[in-house]
């Protein structure tokens, strides 16, 4: 009978497509991985090695093997949670995607009730104001944010909320588990530089669908019934943008953890972001494999939440 | 007030000529006054890099050893402003002959784990760095044939004179770990460090930070001044200096000579700057055509206006040079120091001796970094006048000295050299036969080898410098580097910190540094 529902089909479906999404997206990365230039074995023994040391290493890492020999035995390691450790530090990769996951996450988070609490109000506004001064201006403004460089209104933050009035901290962050109020206070100022975007995202698509609803013939005869419009806009309108709006928080998730690659770099977080960077620098393929791994399976299953709750919102979607 | 440092015409302003003045005076261990130290505080680092390890023995980052040295004590230390030897766990140390080297390690030392720090433990560390597989610094050793220990004596019996060896020992090669420690953790010891040192290692998150916390039995009188330190992990420079000027950290080190107007600009932190053995300089692939040419190599390096450098990309305020030691430093061959006076007509006049009328096409190797970027570019408009037509292969990261040493990629290489505590160790491994940054690996002129040599003959710094002096000028002469510029030790901190004195080596120690407030 549970089979039957069309939700767990929907997430046998999704549950299905994240195999070839995965081994397709870690493949390309781990390729790209070896296209980089120079010999990762000399890397990793550093300055003083001999030649002899740059061999052990070679075969220690089994960089000796053939390319598929060894995208299949991280692979292999990978469905069953071993992300295989650090070439730098030795550490095992999991255990550094897991300290480090619940900073990033803070800052999309963050950055996404941000968007939503600043992009919906404003949405709304330009949309029931269409045509308007105040939607020339609130349209104007996202135009501008969705322009604006994250890391450049970053450092604009800093220069003034931090270095100038000492509002925020200039850098750094705090793990939430351990001081809650200090982690969010760290990350009030990136996550308004990383939530530019998704205001100014929220604020377009939001206008644009709510517009288009307002201006339907249905709308229409809900006025020659009489209800007035905070009625037809709350209980109507809103309703019926519900799905454009998940659909535009789906793509902002994903599009806030790539952005929370360069927050964290100007901020100096040690999250997901930085930790990729620095290891695909030094080239350190188990930590950058295990990062794209993780990020592969959040937005797939970030993707398949905003697929369900479409079915809550809209229940068509789910008998299609 | 806010005094730019870079004017138009590139010269030093006198504020900048104070500043480093006043830097290398304290430099020399004359510490400006600022108050008695006080105890107290835990003092933030902004720190580029994350450590590569914190075994001293199986690192391979020059820059580990700021981290390094609270936690480890080294066998000999030196002179902030010399580099010249001077006790640290070694209290005394004879060569009763030529190739015996006697330590005497100083009684009552205990390691942070309570084990005791004595000629045996040294000797442990000393055969584990010249003998396990994973040691990086078996090099330095090379001349130790055999170690024995006797209570705190420790014994050294050598394959050839070497007086280098007691500023090898105040490197890598000389900080000394507990033997139970390195025992019990195996491979775990890269991350769990238990030293002598004035700072007890608490913890070390990847990338993120290193905290440590005072060693209570110190054996040093008066310190530790702080009661912690904690690395912050910034790899961005701007970033580590807005951490101080927002009051974050207290410290940032290894800062470029382009921060220096943003400091000045900051009203409540300071600088420091200093002279330092940190040399910018082209390394050359001499193993192979063209640049096994003796001609060819003078004339990239008459091909450089070394001045016009300094003040493009390091604001004037480097010390040009053709040289691998600057002029602060006892061994530097001063008469050599400007031997390569910037001259393109000379260059290709010597090109076409070399069989290179029409000019000549050279690949160099450097980073992808901005800063990198800007010195590459100046260095091909100016060979461009020598007739010579330098193109760049750019890579990221520590890919970058692997292509050109390991993998021989190129013709020159553009990089820093760190410097080592002893200058025959730099000229070791910059020229040395089979040395890993000797791209060519073979002996670049005749004599070389020899000269390198009678550098660790005698321990008598007459001698020594002598015998630099002619070392040197086989390096000049046969053009085997192209050192550019000895960029200054720029640092930037808060206003509570003080006592602070920059090195000559340019890797900040902290041993001094006390918090006001």
């Amino acid at each position: 009978m549970l089979a039957n529902s069309p939700r767990l089909r929907l997430v046998g479906r999704r549950l299905v497509q994240i195999i070839p999404v995965i081994v397709l997206a870690t493949f390309v990365v781990f390729g790209l991985l070896k296209l980089v230039p120079g010999d990762l074995a000399a890397t990793l023994a550093g300055e003083y090695a001999t030649e002899e040391r740059v061999a052990q290493i070679r075969a220690e890492y089994g960089l000796n093997d053939p390319f598929l020999v060894q995208y299949g035995r991280w692979l292999l390691n990978a469905v069953q949670l071993d992300l295989s450790r650090s070439f730098q530090s030795n550490e095992p990769v999991l255990d550094q995607i897991l300290h480090r996951f619940p900073t990033t996450m803070l800052l999309v988070v963050g950055a996404l009730l941000i968007s939503l609490t600043v992009g919906i109000p404003l949405g709304i506004l330009a949309a029931t104001r269409a045509g308007s001064r105040l939607d020339m201006v609130v349209t104007s403004i996202s135009s501008f944010g969705v322009a604006l460089p994250n890391f450049w209104l970053a450092m604009i933050l800093v220069a003034t909320l931090s270095l100038s009035w000492g509002w925020f901290p200039a850098t750094g962050a705090v793990r939430f588990a351990s001081d809650p109020q200090g982690a969010i206070w760290h990350a009030v100022l990136p996550s308004i530089a990383l939530a530019a975007g998704g205001i100014a995202e929220v604020v377009r698509q939001l206008r644009s669908a709510l517009i288009e609803i307002l201006s339907s013939q249905y709308v229409r005869t809900l006025y020659a019934k009489g209800l007035s419009p905070a009625a037809i806009l709350w209980k109507h309108g809103l309703k019926n943008v519900a799905v454009t709006l998940l659909t535009v928080i789906g793509l902002l998730i994903s599009r806030l953890l790539g952005g929370a690659v360069v927050i964290e770099a100007v901020f100096a977080i040690p999250g997901m972001g930085s930790m990729v960077v620095r290891a695909a620098i030094v080239k350190d393929f188990p930590v950058v494999q295990g990062v794209v791994f993780t990020m592969v399976i959040l937005v797939i299953a970030i993707n398949m939440v905003i697929d369900l709750l479409y079915t809550v919102v809209d229940p068509r979607v789910a008998l299609k | 007030m806010n005094t730019p440092i870079f004017r138009s015409n590139g010269r030093i302003d006198r504020r900048t000529l104070l500043a480093l003045t006043g830097a290398a005076a304290m430099a020399g261990g004359e510490a400006m006054a600022q108050g008695t130290p006080k105890r107290g505080g835990t003092l933030r680092l902004s720190a580029q890099s994350n450590p590569s390890s914190l075994n001293p023995q199986t690192g391979n980052s020059g820059s580990d050893h700021v981290i390094l040295y609270p936690l480890y004590d080294t066998l000999v230390e030196w002179d902030y402003t010399t580099l010249q030897s001077k006790p640290g766990l070694a209290e005394k140390w004879v060569y009763p002959d030529p190739t015996t080297l006697v330590l005497t390690i100083r009684d009552g030392v205990m390691f942070h784990d309570g084990t005791k720090c004595d000629g045996e433990a040294v000797r442990y560390n000393l055969l584990r760095a010249k003998n396990d597989e994973r040691s990086n610094i078996k090099s330095d050793l090379a001349t130790v044939q055999d170690i024995t220990a006797s209570g705190q004596t420790v014994t050294l019996k050598l394959k050839a004179p070497d007086s280098a060896l007691p500023l090898i020992l105040s490197d890598r090669a000389g900080m000394i770990s507990s033997p139970r420690a390195m025992e019990e953790h195996g491979r775990d010891y890269d991350r769990r460090p238990v030293g002598t040192g004035a700072m007890k290692f608490v913890s070390w998150a990847d990338n993120e930070r290193v905290v440590m916390t005072k060693n209570e039995s110190y054996w040093k009188k008066d310190r530790p001044l702080q009661d912690g330190m904690v690395f912050q992990i910034i790899p961005e420079l701007p970033t580590g200096l807005r951490s101080v000027t927002a009051g974050q950290n207290d410290f940032v080190y290894f800062l470029v000579p382009q921060q220096k107007a943003l400091i000045d600009r900051a009203r409540n932190i300071s600088s420091s700057l200093g002279p330092t053995l940190w040399c910018i300089q082209m390394y050359i692939n001499y193993g192979r055509p063209p640049l096994d040419n003796v001609k060819v190599r003078q004339a990239l390096n008459f091909a450089i206006d070394r001045e016009e450098f300094n003040r493009a990309c390091f604001g004037g305020i480097g010390e040009p040079t053709s040289v691998v030691l600057p002029r602060a430093h006892w061994a530097c061959a001063q008469e050599y120091a400007n031997h390569f006076t910037y001259d393109p007509d000379r260059a290709r006049r010597l090109l076409a001796e070399a069989g290179h009328p029409n000019g000549l096409d050279i690949v160099g190797i450097g980073y992808a970094e901005q800063l990198a970027v800007q010195q590459q570019e100046v260095l091909i408009e100016q060979m461009r006048r020598g007739g010579i037509r330098l193109s760049w292969q750019r890579f990221t990261g520590p890919p970058t000295p692997t292509a050109f040493l390991a993998e021989k990629k190129g013709d020159i290489f553009l990089a820093a050299w760190t410097g080592r505590p002893d200058p025959s160790l730099t000229y070791q491994l910059l020229f040395g036969v089979g040395s890993y940054f000797n791209a060519g690996r073979g002996e670049g002129a005749p004599g070389l080898t020899e000269a390198l040599l009678a550098t660790r003959t005698s321990d008598d710094i007459a001698v020594r410098k002598e015998a630099f002096r002619e070392l040197e000028k086989i390096v000049t002469e046969n053009a085997l580097v192209m050192p550019l510029v000895f960029r200054p030790e720029l640092n930037a901190f808060g206003p509570k910190v003080k006592g602070y004195r920059a090195n000559l080596l340019g890797k900040p120690k902290f041993e001094d540094v006390w918090l006001e407030g």
